[in-house]
């Protein structure tokens, strides 16, 4: 498949920090792909490089194959864009707003059916600084899909909105995939990047550490399940039952995690063990690996951390 | 692919930004009636009537001589309203601020005594009353009598625009440049470039010079506008018109708001957020507003001080305009005002070309 956004060994150096060190991402026409990390690992600045808002230290950039510097007014007709904060003027309206922009496109979607997909028909004619923060969001979605792009990139899309919000713009994300738009999107939640996206990078300190399917990138950690312990008080130290049974039991936030291969065998064996130590766990989960544990193993740290 | 042409896209940025201007009532209100608000509370507060209405308060004396009747009815035939109250009722009113000139007697001459806060008055009520003082003099010793020499009041080029209001006209009027320049350009600038509006812009293929473009020339139109109402308001309520040439008179104005907008754009490079834009743009501002001659010219301020502000652009640009509109004069002898707004208008404009950021 032709590769719709290509980047090789992108860098940039902002004064005190190298915040993108060196990434290489591909991306083919279609698919969905997600640039997953936690806050400050160099997402939004990869993202606005690639959109041509940040001139890049180093590196190669290709959007559709064009080139930044070369064909600008091209690449910007075709991609769509939604900053992780969209600011308009106050008193515009999302009717207005979506006719002005896109005025400036040689292609255009009509106004009504950008509205009637983002669900903004009853808050037309308001004023955007009257909008709540999800409709603003939805607004924003529209405002990038105005000129019909072949790429979209998304910042954050979720970023701020309840569940059913969250819920709707997925709807919106997997009906773009269903046009056939690539799409390009950061998020710092994985169970959005797991729902939403065909692949993912992982990103941390400006570095990709990782890149491939959902599915891929947890099969790649070797342990599709993990047993969750919780306790009534403070969860007790884990050290002599590790030694014991030859777990690696990790303590986290109120929770024992025992990563396994095997849950079936593991449970009886731990469940005996707490008994002859007289440790009273509260109850006891068997899930699966999440991209989560992934960030985890690769990193050391939680995504939220 | 064809890109939509820039010149359409040019006629509808100015037309989403007039459409949006007009939303914002409190700003437009403000920029249309504060000039006007000027105009017709100064104007109203500092209506001259010219030497007609010029009052000498004299105290009463004792006893009215010869000399004394003869002396009023000189001031009278020099058209000073002559107002004759006791000491205490006299004094009354010296107190409460309202004479200009008052006129005493002591022992066999007279006394003026002038308030130091309307020594303009006070020095024209002291004149008349020195000219018919000599008169009084000559009536009394039977010698011809001296040849009065007729004053008038007026601006230095023509008789209609002798009023503070027809002073003020041309003031405000650069007054609303500066403030367009400086606020409705600069701080606007500064603000999208914080809330991050023109970032939003930057990834859509919009050419910038046509955002840019459509904001200049619907500043540039509120400002024609604001000028125009301002004439119109000052025609009406004082019958003050322009005494020189359209042609010039708009030339300058046009030069003005090039100037100022430069001028905002420029500022607008030098501070990251509205706070700190705030800041400069006032520093800049208020000594213009108060010192370069908006209200009031600085004739009696030392040489150094006078110099020093006509290197501020707004102070050779009012001599300018008043000059034009006040006194019915071309720019002969503006020279090297109209050079020095010329330097600041370039040297803004360099700025603004060479710093100016999106981002």
């Amino acid at each position: 498949m032709p590769s719709q956004i290509h980047v090789r060994q992108l860098r940039k150096q902002f004064p005190k920090v190298l915040a993108v060190a060196g990434v290489d991402l591909e991306v083919a026409a279609g698919e969905v792909f997600g640039l997953l990390g936690p806050n400050g690992a160099g997402k939004t600045t990869t993202l606005e490089m690639i959109e041509g808002l940040t001139p890049p230290d180093g590196g190669e950039i290709e959007v559709c194959g064009l080139r930044w510097g070369r064909d600008d007014a091209e690449i910007r007709a075709r991609i769509g864009v939604q900053l992780q904060a969209t600011s308009l003027y106050n008193k515009i309206t999302p009717r207005e707003a979506l006719d002005l922009f896109g005025s400036y496109y040689p292609k255009r979607r009509s106004t009504d059916e950008l509205l009637e997909l983002v669900q903004l028909q009853e808050k037309k004619d308001a004023y955007h600084i009257t909008l709540s923060g999800g409709q603003a969001q939805r607004l924003a979605l529209a405002l990038a899909l105005v000129n019909d792009p072949e790429v979209v990139f998304l910042d954050e899309p979720t970023a701020g909105l309840d569940p059913q919000g969250r819920r709707s713009l997925w709807d919106v994300v997997r009906g773009m995939k269903g046009a056939g738009r690539t799409v390009m999107l950061t998020t710092h939640y994985m169970d959005e990047a797991e729902v939403l996206c065909d692949r993912l990078a992982i990103l941390d300190h400006g570095k990709v550490l990782q890149t491939g399917t959902p599915r891929e990138l947890i099969a790649s950690l070797g342990i599709p399940s993990v047993v969750e312990l919780t306790f009534d008080g403070a969860p007790p130290d884990p050290a002599g039952l590790r030694a014991r049974l030859d777990v690696p039991i990790e303590a986290r936030g109120g929770v024992w995690e025992i990563p396994t291969a095997d849950p079936k065998a593991m449970l009886p064996r731990l469940l005996t063990a707490l008994e002859s130590e007289r440790l009273d766990y509260d109850q006891v989960h068997v899930r699966r690996a999440t991209l989560e544990d992934v960030f985890l193993h690769l990193t050391g740290r939680s995504l939220r951390d | 692919m064809k890109h939509p042409n820039p010149l359409a896209l040019l006629r509808q940025q100015f037309r989403i930004e007039w459409r949006l201007y007009l939303r914002d009532r409190g700003a437009m209100f403000w920029s249309f009636l504060f000039p006007l608000l000027m105009l017709f509370g100064m104007g109203m507060i500092f209506r001259s009537g010219g030497s007609q209405s010029l009052t000498l308060v004299r105290v009463a004396p004792a006893q009215e001589s010869a000399r004394d009747a003869a002396f009023v009815r000189a001031l009278n035939e020099a058209h000073l309203k002559v107002l004759t109250l006791d000491a205490a009722a006299a004094e009354a009113r010296w107190r409460k601020g309202d004479t200009s000139a008052q006129l005493e007697s002591v022992g066999e001459g007279y006394r003026l005594r002038l308030n130091s806060y309307l020594i303009a008055q006070g020095n024209l009520a002291a004149q008349a009353a020195s000219q018919a003082f000599m008169v009084a003099q000559a009536r009394l010793a039977g010698s011809p009598e001296p040849e009065r020499i007729p004053m008038v009041v007026e601006s230095p080029g023509h008789a209609r625009s002798n009023t503070y209001a027809a002073f003020l006209v041309p003031g405000l009027i650069g007054l609303n440049l500066l403030t367009m320049g400086l606020f409705a350009v600069g701080m606007v600038t500064v603000s999208y470039r914080e809330k991050g509006k023109f970032r939003r812009l930057a990834v859509t293929p919009l050419p910038k010079w046509v955002f840019l473009m459509g904001q200049i020339l619907q500043r540039a139109t509120v400002v024609v506008l604001q000028t125009a109402v301002l004439l119109l308001a000052a025609w009406l309520g004082f019958g003050i018109v322009n005494q020189g040439s359209y042609l010039v008179f708009a030339a300058l104005v046009v030069a003005g708001t090039a100037t100022f907008i430069a001028m905002g754009f420029a500022l607008s490079s030098l501070a990251s957020t509205v706070e700190t834009y705030g800041a400069i743009a006032n520093l800049a501002f208020f000594p213009m507003m108060i010192f370069s001659g908006v209200y009031f010219r600085l004739d009696n301020a030392p040489k150094w001080m006078q110099s020093a502000l006509m290197v501020l652009p707004l102070s050779p640009y009012l001599r300018a305009l008043r000059a034009v509109f006040n006194d019915g004069a071309t720019l002969a002898g503006h020279g090297l005002g109209l050079a020095i707004l010329g330097v600041w208008a370039l040297a803004a404009f360099a700025v603004a070309v060479k710093r100016f950021r999106w981002v």
